[in-house]
């Protein structure tokens, strides 16, 4: 391509950009002989008639099987009287979100002051919306689907929320800040109280991509930590952790995840003796766990054998204990080796989320589906509407995530060798 | 330094007469291979002892049975009075007591310089952390790197982070220091800067153990010098014997191969 410049001489090959005209450009780069020609020509005509399709496809299509069954892709039948139970719960999430957003940053800024290197804490909106604005803009595509002015108003007031509690994250004891993770630790109780709590909606009827956002949450913040436990327990010293380590992890990764699911939602009854009843949504999100934390094990696993064999020596020979040297040593360096690894897993379990389709639970997905059987949509080809629309939620969230985790390897690649 | 003793007999210590380390009868094994030779060798307080050798005679096996990176297969092995054991006790003394410094410095590279060296006072010797990083900063200005502090492993040379690796060491207070080649993995032009360091730090009366190539090192610091070939100690002497009239062929082989 004549695109490619010599790192030697930048300026120049600018200048000489800048001064092609386009019918030099064309020539050059599509035109320039005449196979090259004939691909142009060829592909040319193809992305037309693919741009032109949809485009017509858009300016016909009824949007109104979406409007009428908003409510029932983003909450299933949570019962429409206890809505503001789920708004409620909202406002904790996107409270309990900002406030642990600000904790992190002070975190920051007091390591940073306390090490005496400069702190910008130009957390400035400009970079939040540039890494946010794909969530912005779904938010707004809900939106307009929207038949009364209720949820864009009750939305505007969790965006208010959101700032609210950011501004008086900075008024956070320090005692608060140092110890982060309760934040999310209480906001998760007061997020289930606010909805199961006192005569509130059991999580069987957390549906719809509230469902899909509740596994995954759930699912990333259970298997995690178990995951890792994993991963450390098969390169235990004692025999007995490594092979129930080993066992657990080849056992469910060589199990289809539908199959977990099915046995989740059909078999695990007649498994586990006595009267203890699971509901629904637990055994399917003890399915998920169970098999998410056996790829977050392996995922682990790669990173602590990335990490080179001397900065092992290195903590024992200051005399680290083994399990010091692993957690201040090892551990903090296998993690960062593995962002990428490990953010592709969380996406995966996201999409993933959508098989609970099977045993029935209504999300984002069965909701679309479902929707097309309804007597006014029957038969008239919507699958083609709702189907983009329900992957649109699936591909925003899988497009921030994988953002945020380049990002965080950006960042965290401060000490690289 | 200027003792002309001829100590043919490596149980014999120099320095202040005490004995720090002591190996007696030790073998190790790697699979069917014997990379240690009934080694016996006594170390005397306040003593340097550079090791030479070809590589793979070893040295490194050698240095890195007295902390436990490796474990010897049999024989004796005392540091500072305490007998080396499976004992993750006594194990965990010997390393308090003993500091190493790698070829490949080994920093951490997610900590800063600072950090790197805090970490064994705060975490092994439970100090407080202003007192730990006093401490840290003492020692980057014995070091003569105090202006590094806040940086990253990765941002330093070289030297500047073997330096570093010097001080973490140093920051456990260890009655011993092993140097395992400390400057094999340098650019030319930063060997002297570590070697200059390593040198105060023996005048300071540090008991050392040194496997090196620098033969400059050797005669000018050690008080004696040992040559390692096959597993085995096969001489011992004080830098003057040793490079100017050794007795075992296999020694003189091998100084007329590098000098």
């Amino acid at each position: 391509m004549s695109t490619v410049t010599s790192p030697g001489a930048p300026a120049p090959t600018a200048a000489h950009h800048r001064r092609m005209t386009p019918a030099k450009w064309l020539k050059q780069n599509l035109f320039s002989n005449w196979y090259n020609s004939l691909l142009t020509i060829v592909f040319g005509a193809f992305i037309l008639w693919v741009g032109v399709s949809l485009v017509r496809y858009l300016l016909h299509i009824d949007t109104e099987i979406i409007r009428v069954n908003l409510k029932l892709y983003m909450a299933g039948r949570f019962p429409n009287e206890q809505l503001g139970r789920l708004w409620l719960a909202i406002y904790i999430a996107v409270a309990g979100a900002a406030l642990l957003a600000r904790a992190t940053a002070l975190n920051a800024q007091r390591k940073a002051t306390e090490a005496g290197i400069g702190f910008s804490s130009r957390s400035n909106w400009v970079d939040v919306m540039r890494r946010f604005w794909p969530i912005g803009a779904l938010v707004v595509f809900t939106l307009s689907f929207t038949e009364t002015i209720t949820p864009t108003v009750l939305t505007l007031g969790a965006a208010a929320i959101g700032l609210g509690a950011y501004r008086i994250g900075a008024a956070l004891p320090t005692s608060i800040v140092r110890r982060s993770w309760l934040i999310p630790v209480v906001g998760a109780v007061a997020f289930y109280l606010a909805l199961a709590g006192f005569g509130g909606v059991g999580w069987d009827l957390w549906q719809g991509f509230f469902l899909n956002i509740v596994l995954t949450v759930a699912g990333i913040s259970l298997a995690f930590p178990l995951g890792l436990m994993l991963a450390l327990g098969r390169r235990s010293s004692l025999p007995a952790v490594r092979l129930l380590s080993v066992t657990y992890i080849e056992f469910l990764r060589g199990v289809p995840m539908i199959t977990l699911l099915l046995m989740g939602a059909f078999a695990l009854g007649f498994l586990i003796p006595g009267d203890v009843q699971f509901s629904l949504f637990l055994r399917i999100l003890i399915a998920i766990t169970l098999f998410q934390s056996a790829y977050i094990a392996e995922v682990v696993r790669g990173g602590l054998q990335s990490v080179p064999k001397g900065q092992i020596e290195a903590g024992q020979s200051i005399g680290l204990s083994p399990w010091k040297t692993m957690r201040l040593i090892v551990l903090p360096q296998a993690l960062r080796n593995v962002i990428p690894a490990m953010v592709g897993q969380f996406i995966s379990l996201f999409k993933d989320t959508t098989l609970v389709y099977i045993v029935l639970l209504l999300d984002l997905l069965r909701a679309a589906f479902v929707s097309t059987y309804q007597p006014e949509f029957l038969a008239q080809g919507l699958d083609a509407v709702v189907l983009p629309f329900a992957a649109l939620y699936f591909w925003v969230g899988s497009y921030v995530m994988s953002r945020e985790s380049r990002r965080l390897e950006k960042k965290l690649g401060v000490g690289v060798r | 330094m200027t003792d002309q003793t001829v100590f043919s007999d490596a149980t014999q210590a120099a320095g202040t007469g005490e004995t720090m380390i002591e190996l007696t009868g030790v073998d190790k094994f790697f699979g069917d291979f014997q990379a240690l030779k009934n080694i016996n060798i006594r170390v005397g307080k306040q003593e340097v002892v550079v090791v030479i050798g070809p590589s793979g005679s070893g040295k490194s096996t050698m240095i890195r049975c007295i902390n436990r990176l490796e474990v010897h297969d049999s024989g004796r092995i005392v540091v500072g009075g305490i007998e080396l054991s499976d004992d993750i006790k006594s194990i965990q003394e010997i390393r308090k007591e003993t500091g190493m410094v790698f070829q490949q410095f080994n920093l951490f590279p997610h900590l800063s310089v600072i950090d790197n060296i805090t970490l064994g006072p705060r975490q092994v010797l439970n100090l407080p952390k202003g007192q730990a990083e006093e401490l840290a900063r003492e020692l980057l200005i014995k070091v003569q790197i105090p202006e590094q502090a806040n940086k990253y492993p990765g941002q330093l040379s070289g030297g500047q982070q073997q330096r570093v690796a010097i001080a973490r060491s140093l920051a456990m207070n260890p009655k011993v220091m092993l140097f395992d080649e400390p400057t094999s993995a340098l650019d030319p032009e930063m060997i002297k800067e570590v070697l200059d360091t390593m040198q105060e730090l023996a005048e300071s009366g540090m008991t050392m153990i040194v496997v090196t190539h620098e033969m400059g090192f050797a005669r000018e610091v050690a008080n004696r010098v040992v040559f390692m070939a096959d597993g085995e100690i096969v001489e011992v002497g004080t830098p003057e014997h040793f490079f100017d009239d050794p007795t075992e062929d296999r020694t003189k082989l091998f100084l007329s191969q590098i000098l």
